[in-house]
C-alpha cells in the first residue's frame, strides 16, 4: 500500500507520501478507495454520494448551529435572521436544505439499486439491514430538521408526529413524553438535540457498520452532485414559511416530499395508528427482512421475478401516495377540511387494485423478457463483448429531453433573477462545479485513450477490481436492449473495483467459504464466467476497449 | 486487512451450563429492573405539583366564586413559572370557565367551574370559550372544532372525528376553600385521569 519515495520528489510531495504511508496503520487501509479513471455508472456508488452529501450537511449544519437558537420564542426568528441578516446565511441554509433533500433521494435510489441488483445477499445482509436503519434515521433527521424552524408547517408536522407517537398502544404516551417533552418549549429543544447530535451520531455509528470495504470516490460525480445541489439552491431558494402562531388559522401545507406518501394515508382520516404507524412500519419491516425472504440463488432482477415485481410494486405505491399526498383540491369554495380529507374507500381501493396490477404486470413482463431471451439464445450466440448501442431514435429522444430540461432550467433561472435572486453566487458556484465535473470527466476520458498503438503495460499496482459490476446488472443481456445508461463511453465492461465487483473475487479467493455454502458459490461463479472475457485490468491498463 | 473466515453460523448447540448461566443473568437483570427509576430523566411531564395551586387570573388575582362572573372565561397559565418563555407556552394555557346559568354556573361550588387545556386536540391551535347567546361553546379558530363546555368533548369539526381519547379536552380538577378562592388540585397526567395536553382524555 505504501507509496514509494523518489529522490526527485520535492519535500511537499515527500510529506504527503509519508503521511499516506503512515495511513497504512490506520483503519482506512481496510477500506479500498478507488478513484475510477473512466466513467463508471454512478448507480454503483450511490452510497458514497449519499455519504458525501451527509458530509456537506454536517458542515453547513455546523455553520447554522452558530446562529440558530432552539428556544420556543426565538427559533423561527433566529432562522429568519440567518436567512436575511447574516452574511451568507441564506446560502448556507439553502445548501443545507437542498442537500437534505438530495440525501434522502440518493439514499432511496441507493436502496432500490441494491434491491434490484440483489447485492444484499452473500453475507451482505448486515449491510442491507444497517442500510435500512440508516435510511429511516435519515428521514427522521430530515424531519426533525424542518421541524425546528418552527414555522407553521413545522408545527403541523410536529402535532401530527406527536399524535402518531401517542397513538401507539401501551408505550405511545410515554414515548411521546420522552421524544417531545411536554409542550413546544421542550419540543424545540429536544428535536434540536436529536437533529444535531443524537441522530447524526447514530448515523455515523451505523455507517461504520454499513461501509463496505471497497469504495469508489468518483470526483466528477461528487462534483456534479454538489454542483446540482448548489444550482438548485440558486434557482429554487427555500422560503421561510410563516411563523407559527397558535391563534392564527394555518394555511394548507404539505410535508416534505418524502413524507407526503404517509401524509396521504393520514389525510384519509382513518385510525391514526393503522395509517401512520402500522403501514410505514410494515413497509420498513418488509425491507428489513428482504434478504431473508429472497431465496433466489441468482442476483439479476431478471432472475428474481417475484422480488423484482415486489420492488416495482412498492415504487408504484410510493409514487401514487406521494402524489396523492401533495394533491389538494384546488376548489376554494369548498371547506378546508373537505379539500384536505381523502376518501379512505377511494384511496384504499386504488391501493388494493394497484398491488396486484403492478405486481402481476411486472412479473409478466419479466417472464416474457426471459422467454424472448431464451429463444434468441438458441438462435444465435450473441457477441461476448458488445458495448451498449442505443438506436438513433432513443439518442434523439434523450437529446430532446435534455434540451427541454435545459430550457426549463433557463426559465426557472430567469424567474429567479427577476425576483432578485439573492443567492446568485450559489447558482454560479453550482454551474462552476458542474462544469468542473464535465471537464474532469473529459480529461479523464482523454487520458485513458491510448497515446499510440504500443501496448503499455504497467501493472505495478494490484488490480483488485473485477469487471463484472456493470455486466451483472446492465449485463450482456441488457446490452441488447436500449438502456439510457452509460451511453457516452460504452465502457460498461471496464470498471474498477466496486462493492459488487469484488464479491466474485472474494468468493473465489475464499475457497473454504465457498465450499461451506455451495448455493452461494454457484451464482457468483456463473456471473463471473459471463464476464470473464471482459478486461479486468481496470484502472491500471491503458489499453482498453475504448480505443 | 486479512480475510478472516466467518464464524460457523450453522446450528451450534448451547450447553446446559451456558443456558443456565444465561438464565441466571437474565433473571438478575429482570429482578432489579423494576427498582430502577426508569426514564425520570427523559420524559418531562409537567413539573409534578405536589400541592394545590392558585387559579391565577391574568390580572394577578386569585379567582373567587363571589367575584368571577357566570358564563365567563379567562386564560390561566398552569403550571406558572417565573420564566416568560415558558409562560408563553401553549401547553401551559388553560381556559378557566364559569358555566352559563342553564348548565349550573350559578352554583357556588366547584361544579360551576371548568378548566380545560386550550390546546385544540386537532392541530394544537388555541381554542377559546365564546359566551355569546347561541354559541356558549369552545371554538378553535383554525379548523373550526367546537367543544362542549360541560364535558370538554368535541362535538363538531375535525377534533370531534378523532377517536377517543383525542376528542375530549384534558381537564384540571378544582376545589374551593372557605373564602371562596378557587384552587387547582394536583393533577394526574394520564389519559384516563386528567388527560394529556394536546392528546386528550378518556371521558369517564
Amino acid at each position: 500500500m505504501g507509496a514509494t519515495l523518489h529522490n526527485r520528489d520535492n519535500s511537499l510531495v515527500r510529506l504527503f507520501k509519508w503521511i499516506y504511508a503512515g495511513l497504512d496503520r490506520t483503519i482506512f487501509m481496510g477500506l479500498k478507495f478507488t478513484f475510477p479513471s473512466k466513467f463508471v455508472s454512478p448507480l454503483g456508488f450511490l452510497g458514497m454520494l449519499t455519504f458525501v452529501v451527509f458530509i456537506i450537511l454536517g458542515i453547513t449544519g455546523a455553520l447554522l448551529m452558530l446562529w440558530y437558537e432552539p428556544i420556543l420564542t426565538r427559533a423561527w426568528d433566529s432562522v429568519h435572521k440567518i436567512n436575511d441578516t447574516i452574511p451568507y446565511g441564506f446560502h448556507i441554509r439553502n445548501i443545507h436544505y437542498h442537500a437534505s433533500n438530495a440525501m434522502v433521494m440518493l439514499a432511496i435510489l441507493h436502496m432500490y439499486y441494491q434491491f434490484f441488483s440483489g447485492r444484499y445477499k452473500i453475507r451482505n445482509e448486515i449491510l442491507w439491514v444497517s442500510g435500512i436503519i440508516i435510511g429511516v434515521l435519515t428521514i427522521l433527521e430530515a424531519f426533525t430538521g424542518y421541524d425546528i424552524i418552527f414555522s407553521e408547517r413545522a408545527e403541523l408536522a410536529i402535532s401530527i408526529a406527536a399524535s402518531l407517537t401517542n397513538s401507539i398502544p401501551i408505550v405511545g404516551p410515554d414515548m411521546m413524553h420522552a421524544f417531545f417533552g411536554n409542550g413546544f418549549h421542550d419540543f424545540v429543544l429536544r428535536f434540536y438535540a436529536f437533529h444535531v447530535f443524537l441522530l447524526p451520531i447514530a448515523l455515523l455509528g451505523l455507517m461504520v457498520i454499513h461501509f463496505p470495504r471497497f469504495l469508489v470516490f468518483d470526483v466528477p460525480m461528487v462534483m456534479a452532485v454538489t454542483g446540482a445541489i448548489m444550482l438548485t439552491g440558486g434557482v429554487f431558494p427555500i422560503d421561510m414559511g410563516l411563523k407559527f402562531d397558535p391563534n392564527v388559522p394555518p394555511g394548507i401545507t404539505v410535508p416534505e416530499w418524502y413524507l407526503t406518501g404517509l401524509y396521504s394515508f393520514l389525510r384519509s382520516g382513518y385510525d391514526k395508528f393503522t395509517t401512520g404507524v402500522a403501514w410505514p412500519g410494515l413497509f420498513i419491516l418488509t425491507l428489513l427482512i428482504m434478504p431473508f425472504i429472497d431465496r433466489y440463488k441468482k442476483f439479476s432482477w431478471k432472475d428474481r421475478p417475484i422480488i423484482a415485481a415486489l420492488g416495482i410494486t412498492s415504487i408504484a405505491q410510493i409514487m401514487v401516495t406521494t402524489y396523492w399526498g401533495f394533491y389538494i383540491d384546488p376548489d376554494r369554495t369548498k371547506s378546508l377540511l373537505e379539500r384536505l380529507v381523502i376518501d379512505p374507500i377511494f384511496l384504499y381501493t386504488v391501493m388494493a387494485l394497484l398491488v396486484p396490477l403492478s405486481f402481476g404486470f411486472t412479473y409478466l413482463m419479466i417472464k416474457l423478457a426471459k422467454n424472448a431471451e431464451e429463444r434468441s439464445k438458441t438462435q444465435k450466440k450473441p457477441a461476448e463483448k458488445s458495448p451498449i448501442q442505443l438506436p438513433e431514435k432513443w439518442l434523439l429522444i434523450i437529446f430532446v429531453c435534455l434540451i427541454g430540461f435545459q430550457v426549463y432550467l433557463n426559465i426557472a433561472t430567469y424567474y429567479a433573477l427577476l425576483s432578485g435572486m439573492k443567492n446568485f453566487s450559489l447558482f454560479l458556484v453550482g454551474i462552476i462545479m458542474l462544469v468542473f465535473a464535465g471537464m474532469f470527466h473529459l480529461y479523464r476520458q482523454g487520458k485513458s485513450l491510448p497515446k499510440s498503438n504500443v501496448e503499455v503495460v504497467s501493472s505495478k499496482r494490484p488490480s483488485y477490481g473485477l469487471s463484472s459490476f456493470g455486466n451483472k446488472i446492465l449485463g450482456k443481456d441488457t446490452s441488447k436492449k436500449p438502456l439510457p445508461v452509460d451511453t457516452s463511453t460504452g465502457t460498461t465492461s471496464t470498471v474498477s473495483s466496486l462493492p459488487g465487483g469484488d464479491l466474485d473475487k472474494k468468493t473465489q479467493e475464499e475457497e473454504p467459504v465457498a465450499a461451506e455454502s455451495p448455493e452461494i458459490k454457484t451464482p457468483s461463479k456463473s456471473s463471473t464466467s459471463t464476464t470473464s472475457s471482459t478486461p479486468s485490468k481496470s484502472s491500471t491498463s491503458t489499453t482498453s476497449s475504448t480505443s | 486487512m486479512s480475510q478472516h473466515r466467518p464464524p460457523n453460523i450453522g446450528g451450534g448447540k448451547i450447553s446446559r451450563r451456558d443456558f443456565l448461566k444465561l438464565l441466571a443473568a437474565a433473571g438478575t437483570v429482570m429482578t432489579f429492573t423494576p427498582f430502577v427509576d426508569w426514564g425520570k430523566f427523559l420524559p418531562n411531564p409537567q413539573e409534578a405539583a405536589g400541592q394545590r395551586a392558585k387559579v391565577e387570573l391574568p390580572d394577578g388575582s386569585q379567582a373567587n366564586v363571589k367575584t368571577f362572573k357566570v358564563n365567563h372565561a379567562e386564560a390561566v397559565i398552569y403550571p406558572k413559572s417565573n420564566d416568560q418563555v415558558l409562560n408563553a407556552e401553549s401547553f401551559r394555557t388553560w381556559q378557566f370557565i364559569r358555566l352559563p346559568a342553564e348548565l349550573g354556573g350559578d352554583k357556588s361550588d366547584a361544579s360551576a367551574f371548568r378548566m380545560y387545556s386550550m390546546v385544540c386536540l386537532h392541530l394544537w391551535c388555541l381554542w377559546k370559550y365564546w359566551p355569546e347567546d347561541g354559541r356558549k361553546r369552545g371554538e378553535c379558530p383554525c379548523h373550526g372544532s367546537m367543544y362542549d363546555p360541560m364535558t370538554g368533548m368535541a362535538f363538531a369539526g375535525p377534533a370531534s372525528l378523532q377517536a377517543p381519547p383525542s376528542n375530549v379536552l384534558p381537564r384540571l380538577d378544582l376545589e374551593i376553600d372557605d373564602k371562596g378562592d378557587i384552587w387547582i388540585k394536583p393533577p394526574n397526567w394520564s389519559p384516563s385521569a386528567n388527560g394529556v395536553v394536546g392528546y386528550g382524555r378518556y371521558l369517564t
